[in-house]
């Protein structure tokens, strides 16, 4: 089943995986407070069918809910771990605007999160070898332009053993 | 085969996903070997639900839906899942919006959670930003309060105005 329905890109990893916004630790819960139908809460939808699976695949371990219709002007609430409450008003504003501000007030920063996928580097250096699970490579002779394992390709005859061993003892005599 | 952690572990060696409840300061500290920290009994802090059940004394069953990946679709579904939620008042009705705590001690094999507030009352819902009652995209209040009295009559209105024909002409300035 490929692309199909409205803007499958949505859809993607790497769509999903490009979303901006990743909550502070202090963030447990995100509800979103949107009508179906009125040109005000047209942000506020386009949030909703856009972004939000971006900060849920981002967030894994926030609770977003969504509802529809309960009161007039929409808005976004977030509850905080110390039982505190962030009222966003989202009334007229474009998706991308509602973003920006959700970023600004409750996200990590930019260099919070360099510096985060910086030490989840470290933790992994490629210049180490060993078992598939832990490393990059287990051995150097997976490396292209290496010298291959011999059960794979066979050696050409001047680096075996045994015909070093043979020019050996022919030279000694 | 031994079991890999000595029998006292869980309760002398804090896991790394267990935060500190903000009700450790009003419940009192209680000393498990030297740690001053409580565990707490589940994963979620705080979570939101709807409240589908009250038909158990003080104990409110909530139906609270997260959204979860479909991993061939890649798209977000809710999935749900029941509390209970300990609620000493019987205040909730079928239908409430409501914010759940988890306890610090499980209360009893299936509550780990307490009612912390009811977010949205069915038929009561209150609009966070004006604080007016609402009822769908309709407000049941009127935004601005009139400074008139409604029940005085238009005519006992003109009465006030005290209007009469004026005898004298209307001096040129």
């Amino acid at each position: 089943m490929p692309m199909k329905g409205r803007f499958p890109i949505r859809r993607t990893l790497e769509y999903l995986q490009k979303g901006e916004v990743v909550f502070k630790k202090s963030v447990n819960i995100m509800t979103v407070n949107y009508n179906t139908h009125g040109d005000l809460s047209e942000g506020a939808r386009k949030f909703v069918f856009f972004n939000i699976p971006q900060i849920q695949y981002k967030n894994p371990w926030v609770q977003i809910m969504m509802f529809k219709n309960m009161t007039p002007s929409p808005f976004l609430r977030f509850y905080l771990d110390d039982g505190e409450q962030v009222l966003v008003d989202v009334e007229g504003k474009d998706h991308k605007e509602i973003m920006n501000h959700v970023k600004t007030i409750l996200g990590k920063s930019d260099k919070v999160l360099e510096a985060e996928a910086l030490a989840k580097m470290e933790l992994s250096n490629p210049a180490n070898f060993g078992p598939k699970r832990y490393f990059l490579r287990e051995c150097i002779s997976e490396v292209e332009g290496q010298v291959p394992h011999p059960g794979f390709v066979p050696l050409p005859k001047e680096m075996t053993g045994k015909y070093r061993a043979k020019l050996a003892a022919a030279s000694d005599e | 085969m031994l079991f890999p952690f000595p029998r006292g572990y869980r309760d002398c060696e804090l896991h790394s996903w267990q935060i500190l409840t903000s009700c450790d300061n009003k419940l009192g500290l209680q000393n498990i070997n030297g740690m001053s920290t409580r565990q707490a009994s589940v994963h979620a802090k705080w979570i939101i639900g709807q409240v589908i059940g009250t038909k158990m004394k003080k104990t409110a069953k909530v139906r609270v839906t997260r959204l979860v990946l479909d991993p061939y679709l890649l798209k977000y579904y809710n999935k749900r899942k029941t509390y209970f939620a300990h609620d000493p008042l019987e205040q909730c009705t079928i239908g409430d919006v409501v914010l759940l705590k988890a306890l610090p001690e499980k209360r009893s094999k299936h509550v780990n959670h307490e009612l912390a507030e009811i977010v949205y009352k069915v038929g009561q819902v209150v609009d966070p930003l004006t604080g007016k009652r609402v009822a769908g995209t309709q407000y049941l209040e009127p935004l601005t309060e009139s400074t008139e009295d409604t029940e005085v009559s238009l005519k006992e209105k003109l009465e006030q105005l005290n209007i009469t024909a004026s005898t004298t002409p209307p001096s040129a300035s």
